[in-house]
């Protein structure tokens, strides 16, 4: 059925796997442009992102891994009776580094592996994270690491910051948030096809499959502007009626922001004044 | 993975299903029993989260009879063991969790739950609507005769 769909977006769409195949070498063949088709986000999603997890899925490396500084440094200062949501868990490299954490994710096949992420039983969820399946506020902490760039249109990107904001405490909840960012460093291995920080740009990202050099799987992502993040949280938090910045009986503050090898990243804190 | 300590805090989303959605109904259940690490100071600060009688209620659903009523006021670390039990070591490994509102089935694979939207069901799981619907009726069906 999903493979019936994939047939059908391809055909639909126009082969980008043979576009792309022109241009391929045996290194990474280059990351290229892309619109989304705004009348089935969802199905776009579907044939762009999800299908293809499930299908490179066993080609994740589920071993070692080493969350960046910020990720660290976050999941470090979170309380050890703390119970939080990740939020496209994919392999769930992050959760053996949180304190109790469940692993949500579309791609049921990345689930299988992260239900034992680090070597242990873990708590992974098939679901979307535009949805909230969840006691209102009963977590402390969300994090969704490269996850809400494969949304396809800005409103649904606005409505998983929404859901991330639900999710957690009124009183304490810690949120982390990291995506794509149109601004690479050196260290990246892409070659992206623009330079023009200001302007988020859709694209699909090329993954070669290590043992079949002529499979390439394109995944799409939205690569952030510069500001877009913290500005989508903006707007998401005061449609749902929280105010964004200290000193009022309840809102959000924004911890930190800024950007880390290649990514976006925004850190909020959700409090409420006793009383 | 279901265990009870996920399903404590899940609730139904089903469009307009916004009251006794919670807690989803467990029903055709394989449970597998494993030790885990056991983590007394975890369990006291998660207690304040958990919906008591909504847990006695799934841990028995399950087919575990060792949690009271009432959450007991002293929680000695007998209490606290039989707690960590029923959160972390029966695992769901295959089943169907229902909204007691709604109906809505979630049905779990291989420990894993499937809480994805109607419509993702819909394109993705037609098969097990399919049956699902044709059990429904077939149920029916042997009522009204």
């Amino acid at each position: 059925m999903a493979a019936d769909f994939v047939r059908w977006w391809t055909v639909r769409w126009g082969s980008c796997d043979a576009r792309l195949s022109s241009s391929a070498t045996p290194m990474a063949p280059p990351v290229t442009i892309t619109s989304v088709d705004a009348s089935s986000p969802e199905a776009y999603e579907l044939a762009n992102v999800h299908d293809v997890y499930d299908q490179i899925a066993p080609h994740f490396s589920s071993t070692r891994y080493k969350p960046w500084p910020i990720i660290a440094t976050f999941l470090q200062s979170l309380r050890p009776e703390w119970v939080g949501l990740d939020l496209g868990t994919g392999n769930g490299k992050y959760l053996p580094f949180c304190p109790c954490a469940i692993g949500l994710d579309r791609s049921r096949n990345l689930l299988d592996i992260a239900r034992t992420a680090g070597g242990m039983t873990r708590e992974v969820v098939q679901g979307d994270v535009l949805e909230n399946y969840w006691r209102p506020g009963v977590f402390d902490y969300v994090i969704s690491i490269a996850t809400i760039h494969h949304l396809a249109t800005p409103g649904r990107r606005k409505r998983a910051i929404q859901q991330m904001l639900s999710a957690v405490s009124p009183d304490h909840g810690r949120v982390l948030i990291y995506v794509w960012a149109v601004r690479q460093d050196e260290q990246s291995k892409r070659t992206i096809p623009t330079t023009d920080s200001s302007q988020g740009q859709d694209v699909f990202v090329p993954w070669v499959l290590s043992d079949d050099q002529n499979r390439i799987f394109n995944r799409y992502y939205h690569m952030f502007a510069d500001g877009e993040l913290e500005e989508l949280v903006i707007t998401a938090a005061g449609e749902i009626g929280l105010y964004v910045g200290q000193g009022r009986q309840e809102g959000i503050e924004i911890v930190q922001q800024g950007w880390e090898r290649s990514n976006h990243y925004v850190e909020l804190r959700r409090y409420r004044v006793q009383g | 993975m279901v265990r009870l300590i996920t399903h404590n805090l899940l609730a139904c989303h089903a469009k307009g299903c916004t009251s006794n959605n919670f807690p989803l109904q467990f029903k055709d259940v394989q449970i597998v029993v494993r030790e885990s690490e056991f983590n007394p100071d975890f369990l006291r600060g998660f207690i304040p989260k958990i919906e008591w009688p909504a847990l006695v209620s799934s841990s028995r659903e399950l087919g575990d009879t060792s949690l009271s009523d009432q959450l007991p006021e002293m929680l000695d670390d007998a209490f606290l063991k039989t707690l960590h039990r029923v959160l972390f070591e029966i695992h769901v490994e295959e089943g169907v969790m229902i909204c007691p509102n709604c109906s809505h089935h979630y049905p779990i694979s291989n420990g894993i739950p499937n809480m994805a939207s109607s419509v993702t069901l819909l394109i993705r799981g037609l098969p097990y609507l399919a049956s699902s619907w044709l059990n429904m009726k077939l149920a029916n069906d042997l009522k009204i005769s």
